[in-house]
Formats: C-alpha cells, structure tokens, sequence
C-alpha cells in the first residue's frame, strides 16, 4: 500500500461532497422542464441512471433503476428485465455502494438534511433495522408487481406506488405546481406519500441517511455485490496502529478493521479521512496486490 | 424501447399521483382566445377575464347548491332569455326553485347573486369600453357561455381549445375523421395504451358510461397511442384488451405526425380523458388518472351534463 494510493483516496473522500452536486445535475440535466411542468421523454430515458432518482422528475436525464425494474416485471407479456437486471449487476459490481454514498441524488438530500443543526441520534442500536430494505427489495420492488395481478396480468409498481419519497418529491410536488391538471389528480395517495417523504425529511435531519440505511432497494441491491464489488476499501495492518477513529467517524455503523467491505459501507470516506496513518484506501480491480498485508478482509 | 419508456412514464407518473381526483371548485379559465388589438383592448379584456373568474369563484364556493340550480334550467328559456344580466338569470331561475333550498342555503345564493349582480355591472361597462376600442366579440352582458344551440354551459370555469384536427381510421378499418365530434352532443375522449395498468382497468368503466352517454346522444372514443400510424401488431393487441375488458365503444387512430397525433405523443400521463363538445372544442383541463372511482366518476359526469344539458 503505497503513499500515493492513501493520498488518492483521501483526495476522492474529500471532494465527495462536489461529486454528489455534480452527479445529482447530470442526472437531472433537463432542469428547463421544471417551469414546463413536462417531462424529458428522449432515448436517453430508455437508459438507466445509477441512482434513486424518479423517472417522473421533469429534469431527469435517465430512468430510475428501481422503477423500471418493477414496470418490466409487473407489465403482462415479462415476468423478468434481463436488461434492468443485468445493469444493476453491472453497476454492483464495478461500484457496489460507492453509487449510494457519491452518485445517488437521494443519498445526497439526506446528507444535506443531516447538516441541519440540532441534537443527532445515532443509529447504532438500530442495527437489525437494516435488513428490511432487503425484504422491500424482494417483496414490493419484485414479488408483488410479478404476482398481484389483474385479469390481463398487469401488476404495479408497488415500491414507487406506494412507499417512494422520491417519486413525490422529484415527480409529484414540481409537476403539481407546474400543471393544473395533475393538482386536480393529486388525491389520497399523495397524501400518502407526501406523509412518508415528511418523515423521511424528519428523521434524516435526526439521523444519518435512514432511507438509505434501513428502506432503498436499490442500496439493497448494491449492498448484496458490495463483497464482490471491484471497488474495495483496504485496510493496511501494519499502518492501523488500533487508534478506533475509523469506526468513531463511521455514520453507517462499520468496523472498516474488521469488515471493510461490508454491505452497509457507501465508501463515503469518511475512515479514511480520520485514519492518522493512512492506513484505509480505495482499491480497484481484481485480485489481490502481491504485497498481501490486508488480513481484515478475511474477517 | 418506447414501450418502456411508456410504460415508466404512466407508472411513475400516474400510479404515483392518481388514486382520486375529484377536488371541486377548480375554476381556471385561461383567456384561450388571442387578441390582436391594442393593448387597451387587452388591458380590458384581461379585467374581463378576471371578473369572470370572480363570478366563477363565487359560484364554486357552493357549487353543490348552484349544481341543483343549473338542473333546472330551462334550456329553451335559457335561449330566450332577455336578460342581459347574469345575476338576474340566476335569480329568476333561483325563484322558480325556492323550494328545493333551506333558508339558510336560499340566503347563501341570495348573496352570491348580488355580489355577481354588481360584477355583472362592471363587465357591462368594461363591454362598453371594449366595443368603443374596437373590438365587439365580448359577450360582456349575458357572461353565461352559451353554445350553439342554445345550451348553456353552466360551469363557465371551463376552457375550451378546438380538439387538433385528424383524418384516421377506427380499430375495425373504418374511416373517421375530426367531424364526429359533430355528431354528438359531448364526445369523451379517453387516451390510453395498452401497457398501462390503469388505462386497462378504466375500460369497463368507460363502457358503462357510453352506454349512458348514448342516452344523452353522447359517446366515449378510445385513442390507444400504441396504435399511431396503424401499427397491425399494436392493434390487434388493443382489440384483445378492450374485448377482454368488454369495451365495445369505438376506438380510433391516425398518423402520429398529424395535429391530433402531436397532441396524442405529448401527452405525459396516462390515462387521460378530455371532454369534447360538438363544436369540436376540448372543454376544460383533461382529465388524468384513472375513472375509478365515485368521486371521479361524478365529477365527470358533472362536466358532462354541464355541457350536454
């Protein structure tokens, strides 16, 4: 583990901040249709981007993954998106959650809340709390729209139907204002919504990203290839002189020495930043480097 | 490729918004008419309009109670009518009814009536001065939208812009143009596409209400956008769905690059429903989401008897 290779990582966790604004305007580049009250519809919309960020959004550049996953699952002539699927592998793989913690726009507005002043909670006794985006995945973005079903085999999009708050507050609140005829089809449903992307607001002024923590499928999704991920967080022994201020730093609850690749680590930086010796950096690619010194990864 | 993207934009959209519609007193009557006079014309005009729309407000707060009013309308009275002034109007067929109402109710639309009374006068003089700019085409007296053939189109809150022009042919090869709107005292058009979960479950609803509106010498056409440019595959598939669905109401297409088929491709959320009366004219906002409930069932059949009476 050279110098250079802790100085570059330290560099990347620092400007990250910079990186979510820039990858939140890319994927919302078409910010004129925000005053149209419509919605970008080019090619580009066929692709997806790589973070949570509703289809609906008059600005947004792509597709959000999660959604279009549930519509090509839950329409009546596919039970399955090899295409949908295979992007998030793809992504999972070459980013694993380095997409939730630099990438997400969704990510990025719980940070901003989170700078917020007032008393912080921490989430660390609210561990097993983690596991039910796993069963949101599972259930409202892939089990329900594949089985409940009308008489034509047409599902619904349960997960941004019903629970995303990122769909009100991207595609909702700014069509609503711009257009007249959907403030006249806003019903209970958006109350519905409006009511959780309030407590989202809320809690992730309280705490660090809940969402991401304890909701998003797609953080799920990314969580699942975080281990196989070409991206890795090392942790060099014979630097790590013990100090803990790695995982003191830590909002997502990781022992970076003991699991630095955890499904719950977005590569934020944060370890790095606090680490005196420089003994946490990024590395990307496969295998292992021929000087083998990281014996945390075993752990 | 496009059927993703469709298929997003509605579920995204629609799904995430709709559930009811159905809010009342939705009163916006965008000035859909371009003026080319000068600007004191404009100027009066856009008093005109403001004015207007104060009466329209006024008679929202208790829509429920002027709905009651309005069904007793005389139509052939209507078109008799001397009356230059609205509130006048309201009143002599307010009297004919005062028995329908509470006193309290009766003294909620005495009010109403004379705060439009004195509106009604300031149009009159905003008339005046339009004519003498030079430009007559204000019905500034009688402020009541009356159509045609006399109806009156009670809830004036309504705008109208002229359905886009097409020339296509209906699901079974035949011929349809623009002109049958004509044929019908209110035409509902519904714009849906076959991917669209929500667009396929208002089907049956829809049929019910043709099956009404028939009775009124109304109909419900269906425009599946899958179906533009007489895509054999599409239309098959759209005949599939509405005999599965049981919707027996003529469904039609044209070419995507005609007038209508622009406005059929612009259209972000699906479903939506614009009323068209037999003038060809789209009136009111269109309609999005879903028939599906009572609520929203009711307020369409509120916009259509307003414009069919």
């Amino acid at each position: 583990m050279d110098k250079k290779h802790g100085t570059k990582s330290k560099i990347l966790a620092r400007f990250r901040s910079f990186i979510q604004a820039a990858a939140t305007l890319l994927t919302n580049i078409h910010l004129p249709n925000f005053f149209k009250g419509e919605i970008y519809r080019g090619n580009a919309k066929t692709i997806c981007v790589p973070g949570l960020n509703c289809y609906s959004c008059p600005a947004a550049s792509g597709a959000c993954p999660i959604g279009a996953l549930q519509a090509v699952v839950g329409s009546s002539k596919f039970k399955f998106s090899y295409y949908i699927t295979g992007f998030l592998i793809l992504v999972g793989v070459l980013l694993g959650r380095f997409v939730c913690g630099f990438l997400c726009p969704f990510g990025w507005f719980q940070e901003l809340l989170h700078k917020i002043p007032c008393k912080k909670f921490s989430t660390k006794r609210l561990k097993p709390l983690r596991f039910i985006k796993y069963g949101i995945l599972l259930v409202m973005v892939i089990l329900l729209p594949v089985f409940v079903t009308n008489n034509l085999g047409m599902g619904n999009p349960f997960f941004c139907k019903y629970l995303c708050p990122q769909g009100v507050l991207e595609g909702a609140i700014p069509l609503s204002i711009a257009s007249t005829s959907i403030r006249a089809a806003l019903g209970k449903l958006f109350t519905w919504k409006l009511g959780i992307l309030i407590v989202v607001i809320v809690f992730s002024v309280l705490f660090y990203r809940p969402f991401c923590k304890w909701i998003c499928p797609l953080g799920a999704f990314y969580a699942l290839l975080n281990r196989v991920s070409l991206l890795q967080i090392r942790v060099d022994k014979s630097k790590c002189i013990s100090c803990g201020k790695c995982v003191g730093v830590c909002k997502m609850d990781v022992d970076v020495t003991k699991q630095p690749n955890h499904a719950e680590c977005i590569r934020c930086g944060a370890c790095m930043k606090a680490c005196p010796t420089e003994a946490i950096c990024y590395k990307y690619g496969f295998g292992e480097t021929k000087n083998n010194e990281n014996e945390g990864e075993q752990s | 490729m496009k059927k993703l993207v469709v298929i997003l934009l509605s579920s995204g959209l629609i799904l995430g918004l709709t559930a009811c519609g159905g809010s009342t007193g939705k009163n916006v009557a965008a000035n859909t008419e371009t003026t080319e006079t000068q600007l004191d014309a404009d100027d009066i005009q856009a008093q005109i309009l403001e004015l207007s729309n104060k009466e329209n407000d006024i008679i929202a707060e208790h829509q429920d109670l002027w709905d009651t009013v309005f069904n007793n309308v005389d139509k052939e009275e209507a078109k008799n009518s001397t009356e230059s002034n609205y509130g006048a109007f309201l009143e002599t067929q307010l009297n004919k009814i005062t028995d329908q109402f509470t006193d309290d109710e009766l003294s909620l639309l005495n009010a109403d009536i004379d705060e439009i009374k004195r509106i009604e006068d300031q149009l009159f003089d905003l008339a005046d001065q339009m004519e003498s700019v030079g430009n007559g085409s204000i019905d500034g007296g009688m402020s009541v939208a009356v159509d045609e053939n006399g109806n009156i189109i009670e809830d004036a809150s309504t705008t109208s812009t002229p359905f886009p022009a097409f020339a296509g042919k209906d699901l079974d090869g035949n011929d349809v143009d623009s002109s049958i709107f004509s044929q019908n005292t209110v035409t509902l058009v519904n714009f849906w596409f076959s991917g669209c979960s929500p667009c396929v479950e208002e089907l049956p609803t829809l049929n019910e209400l043709n099956e009404a509106l028939k009775e009124k010498g109304g109909a419900v056409i269906g425009i599946n956008t899958d179906t533009l440019d007489g895509n054999a595959d599409m239309i098959d598939e759209a005949k599939k769905i509405l005999e599965e669905q049981g919707a027996a109401y003529q469904n039609i297409y044209f070419d995507s690059d005609s007038d209508a088929g622009e406005y059929a491709t612009s259209i972000m959320a699906f479903p939506t429903t614009v009323l068209v009366d037999s003038n060809g004219n789209i009136i009111g906002e269109p309609i999005l989401g879903g028939i599906n409930n009572e609520e929203s069932l009711a307020e369409v059949q509120n916009r259509i008897d307003a414009i069919c009476k």
